[in-house]
This record gives C-alpha cells, structure tokens and sequence, in this order.
C-alpha cells in the first residue's frame, strides 16, 4: 500500500508558487520533509490534510484521494500543526477527551484512550489543570497526544520541535521515535533541521521552493557513499593506484587515503594491496557521511560561485 | 513494605491500538454539539466563565418565577391575576435575551477562530457545513432554555396557582403549540442572527457589541422610521429587526398587537412575519456555513 502519493501537485497563492508539479511516492514509514522556511512543508501537509486546495494536481494518501475522499481518509489521519491551536481555558483531559471523540471514539473509550495517551506523552498530575498554565514543551505534548488519541493510521507532524529547548526538542523526537518503531504508525514529520530527521526517519523526502529536489531511504542518502579513511606510514600513491586497477576510486591526502566504499570487500583490497606494497597500515576509519554534508556537496556543485 | 517501583514503570501501559466501535458522522456532530452547549454556560471552564451565562439564565425566568409567586399568594382569592402573560414573556426578557447570545454566541463561533483549533477539527472527518450547523442547533438550543424553560414555569405555575393541574392544562390546551412554536422560532432567530455576526468577527468584544447592536439599533430604527415618515414603506424596516419576534409570537398566540407596540401600527399579516422570521434564520445560517466553508484556517 502506497502511504503517500502526489501528481503534479501544484498550489498558487496570489503571486507565491507554494507548490510546483510535486510527485511523490512514499511508502509507509517515519518520513522526513525536509526544506527551509517557505520551501513549500506546511502547504503540502496542509494539502494532504484538505485544508488548503490544490491549484492542480492531485493527492492519495492511504489509497485514498484527499479531495474527493477527504472525509475518509481523514478519519484514518492525526495532525500535530505548527502553529497553536489548543483552547487555554480548558484542562488537558478535557480537551484531548473532545478531540477522541469528534474523532470517533465512544464517551467510554474516549477517557481511556486520553488517559493512556496523556501517560505516554508524559502528562500525569497537570492533566487537569488548564492548558493556559503551561510550557511551550507540555503544550506540544498535548498537541502530539490529540493527533494520537484516535489510533490513526498516520500523523501528519509539522515541526514538532518547533520552539522547544533542547531537552523538550530530545524528548519530543524520542516519543516521534517510538510511535514511529514500537506502535507502527507512519509518520509524516517536517522539519527545516537535517539533524532531527535523521535521527528519527527512515525516509527523506526534500523540497526546496516547492520542488522535489530528492526523495528516498536515509539509507541511500548516506550509505551510497559510505566512505573509509585509510592512513599508511608511507607513500600513498602506490596504494591509490593498486586500489583504483581494482575499481575502488579514492582521494589523495599527504598519509592517508579516502576511499569510497560501495561493498565491504574493499577491506581485503586494502589488506592485501598493503601487504603486497611492503606499507604498514596505522589507521582504518570508517565514516558515514552526514545528511548535512551532502546537502552542502550539493549545494556547492550547484552553485560555482560559492567554490 | 518494598520499595516503591518507578511511577513509568507502573503507569506506563504502552501504545495499544484500538479497534472498537466508531461512532462515524453524528457522533462528531453530537459531540460538537454536547461541547457547544457546555461551553455556552462555562462548563469545564473556570468558574468566571460560569457568572455572566447563568446571571442571565436566571434573570430570563425572574418574570416567570414572579408570576407564579404571585399566583401562589392569590390562589385562595377569587382573583384571576396575570401580570406576565405567554404572548407577551419575550418581549419583557429580549434584553436579557440578546445579551445572552451576544455572551455565548463569539464562544462558539468565533473562539476556534481566535485560538486556531479550526485546523484541528477541519482536519478531521468534520464536513465544515456539519460544523456550522452543529454550532447552531446548540446555540438555538441553549437559547431554548431562556424561551422555553421561563414559558413552560409559567405554564405550569399558573396550572398549580388554578388549584386544579389537570384541568388548567385541558383547558389552556390550546396554549402548548404557540408556547413551542414560539419559542422555537424566537431561539432559532437570535441564535442564527447572532451566529452570523460572531463568525465573520472572530474578535470578542467586537463581536458581542455589533451582535447587541444588530438587535436593539434594528428595532430603534424601524421604531423612529415608523413615527416619523407618513409611507407604508417604512414599516418595511419592521421586518429586520426584533420586532418580528412579536409578530411572530401575536401570530402563534392568535391575538392582536397590543397598542402602544410597534407592530400595532403596520399592517402586515401574522404569514409576513413568519415568513420573514423564516428567512432570517435561512440567510443568517447560509452565511454561516459559507464563512467556514471559505475560512483559510
């Protein structure tokens, strides 16, 4: 089942083009969107959700289009938006309790769900205290709870962390994790920090003034060019060349080489070119490439000014 | 005993997915509807939110409570007094009426706008057209118990004060489809009028100025027109302000205006008033509905 599809997904404000011919084929899973502020996030979040019309185009989310079945799939759907939207002048309790059952959920099954959930986020005795009273941190967690209380198949989180400190910003992408790993629920996460979808998501997804730039496995962001540095008590070209009649490129340092490592048996090449040269290996370092590394690779190539 | 366990360890039961019933559409509209209503009289809410709701709750049914005071003391009297009559309860209570709405009507309406919880339930399996309308039939509801709830003490304070229950209600028969009609059309008006205003002005204190002001600026104007220009025109104006609960109520009760009201001095039928009643209350919800279907939220 396709989680999250889009065609030509176009939405024009006035003289903004917050969108522009988006395709999207994203299977279940933690995702992550990722773009700076005004990249277009928010609008396709709010598109999948149906509160903002595409100009053209189309949407399925869960097999289902999000115009013409927008009612049904958002039964099957939770939102954690990126702006407030909590009534302060109502307790915890009572409000997730409202939100369960405009969801769904019978008066019963309702208190016990929001009782559960309210746990799980980490809200005990100021559950039934108002909202009004609270921290940025806790009105986030109440905020991630309503979009759960539900059992949804899918929540739609737009910057979470948003204005959190770095405890709350750990907590809170702790609790992203788990709903992601231990309940099985896909998530959808946008956020304009590379660090924070790495650390939860097992699916990029990239857009920068409202055009896909990448989408894929965090595993084929960084994987693909995993790299290993190599550091030798002797000359370096000997083995550069040894290794490259192989089929391993590498890049020249003054004692060490980096290799690009794309299975693990550049390690026995290693091994035995060394060997076979008469050079002592002093150091083997593998190093998995950060996102943020080549976001800044491809930034570079694309734009020869800044080199 | 042992030593205590670590509260997660205890409380922490986990995630567990549900899969029992779901109530489908008109559970969330009921829901909306329950949330609304509580809201209205600051149920939930700090005690604050309670005062001005239920002040004027009770200012509603003083005429009634009144009336059956003093039906109670003259009961062993051969004296038939009625100071506060059914036809007439809603104009000595409008006020206390319209402040009402214009207090409880910018909660409904206009506080998801103002705190953007409008994102939350329309981004749920909520059709907007289902939000308003559940908004309205809980603000006309609660209206209801200000029309109906004063209506029927009367009714049956003046049944009690006959001696005779049972055979005050056979014999006023005739009064129970008025009194329900009535109040009906009277709760629906305001409350549709009043929701109107609140949600294209999301702002409070706005809101409940323009909504007092819609009802008693109405009526002041149609009055002046009425006195002052010698045209059966202006007895047009009657028709968009308050003044149509009267003609409504007269119509429904099958009595004249009494002189010295307004309504006296125009010379529409009971229909014109009902039917304009009618179509305050279509305009006022269509506009309602439209403003949430359109709203960027």
């Amino acid at each position: 089942m396709a989680l999250i599809t889009a065609r030509g997904l176009t939405k024009r404000y006035a003289s903004v083009l917050a969108l522009d011919r988006l395709d999207l084929d994203l299977e279940p899973g933690v995702i992550g969107l990722v773009g700076s502020n005004g990249a277009g996030k928010s609008t396709l979040i709010r598109i999948l959700l149906g509160l903002v019309e595409p100009t053209s185009g189309s949407a399925r989310m869960l097999d289902l289009d999000v115009v013409a079945d927008g009612l049904a799939v958002r039964r099957l759907v939770g939102y954690l938006p990126e702006h407030d939207c909590l009534p302060l002048d109502i307790n915890a309790t009572e409000f997730v309790t409202h939100m369960a059952r405009v969801n769904g959920l019978p008066p019963a099954a309702a208190r016990e769900r929001t009782a559960e959930i309210l746990r799980l986020v980490g809200l005990f005795e100021e559950r039934y205290r108002e909202m009004r009273g609270y921290s940025t941190g806790m009105r986030q967690r109440v905020k991630l709870a309503q979009a759960l209380v539900h059992d949804p198949s899918l929540v739609l989180l737009d910057e979470p962390t948003n204005g959190l400190d770095p405890a709350g910003r750990d907590q809170m992408l702790d609790l992203v994790a788990r709903i992601g790993r231990e309940f099985g629920i896909s998530i959808m996460m946008s956020s304009h920090l590379l660090a924070e979808i790495e650390r939860v998501c097992d699916h990029l997804v990239l857009i920068e003034d409202g055009r896909l730039v990448r989408a894929g496995s965090i595993g084929a962001f960084t994987g693909r060019i995993e790299l290993l540095t190599v550091e030798v008590d002797g000359p370096v070209s000997g083995l550069a060349a040894y290794l490259e009649e192989r089929g391993y490129s590498s890049r020249r340092g003054l004692h060490t080489l980096e290799v690009d490592m794309p299975d693990d048996g550049a390690y026995d090449v290693i091994r035995d070119g060394a060997a076979s040269l008469g050079v002592g290996l002093v150091r083997l370092e593998q190093q998995r490439h950060r996102l943020e590394d080549l976001f800044r690779e491809e930034a570079d190539d694309g734009d020869p000014a800044r080199v | 005993m042992s030593e205590p366990a670590s509260a997660s360890s205890i409380y922490d039961l986990g995630y567990r997915h549900y899969d029992g019933p779901r109530t489908g559409r008109w559970g969330t509209i009921a829901t909306l509807y329950t949330g609304s209503v509580r809201s209205a009289f600051g149920l939930g809410r700090r005690t604050s939110s309670k005062i001005i709701p239920f002040t004027l709750a009770v200012l509603a049914f003083v005429p009634a409570l009144i009336q059956v005071g003093i039906g109670a003391i003259t009961s062993g009297l051969d004296a038939d007094v009625e100071i506060f009559e059914h036809e007439d309860y809603f104009g000595y209570v409008q006020i206390v009426l319209v402040l009402f709405c214009a207090a409880v009507a910018p909660e409904l309406a206009g506080r998801d706008q103002r705190n953007r919880m409008l994102s939350l339930y329309f981004s749920r399996a909520l059709a907007r057209s289902d939000y308003a309308l559940a908004r309205f039939a809980a603000l006309t509801s609660v209206m209801l118990v200000l029309t109906l709830g004063p209506q029927a003490v009367l009714f049956v304070g003046n049944g009690m004060a006959a001696d005779d229950l049972s055979g005050y209600i056979a014999d006023r028969w005739d009064l129970v489809l008025p009194i329900l009609g009535g109040s009906a059309l009277v709760s629906a008006m305001i409350a549709s009028v009043g929701l109107v205003i609140a949600s294209y002005i999301p702002r409070r204190a706005y809101a409940t100025a323009v909504i007092v002001g819609a009802f008693v600026v109405t009526l002041t104007i149609a009055t002046i027109l009425m006195e002052t220009l010698d045209t059966e025109y202006a007895q047009y104006a009657l028709l968009v302000s308050p003044a149509v609960w009267d003609g409504v109520v007269f119509f429904l009760f099958r009595v004249e205006a009494p002189s010295g009201n307004v309504i006296a001095d125009a010379s529409f039928s009971g229909w014109i008033y009902l039917a304009a009643g009618l179509i305050t209350v279509a305009v006022a919800l269509g506009l309602t509905i439209h403003r949430f279907e359109r709203i960027q939220v």
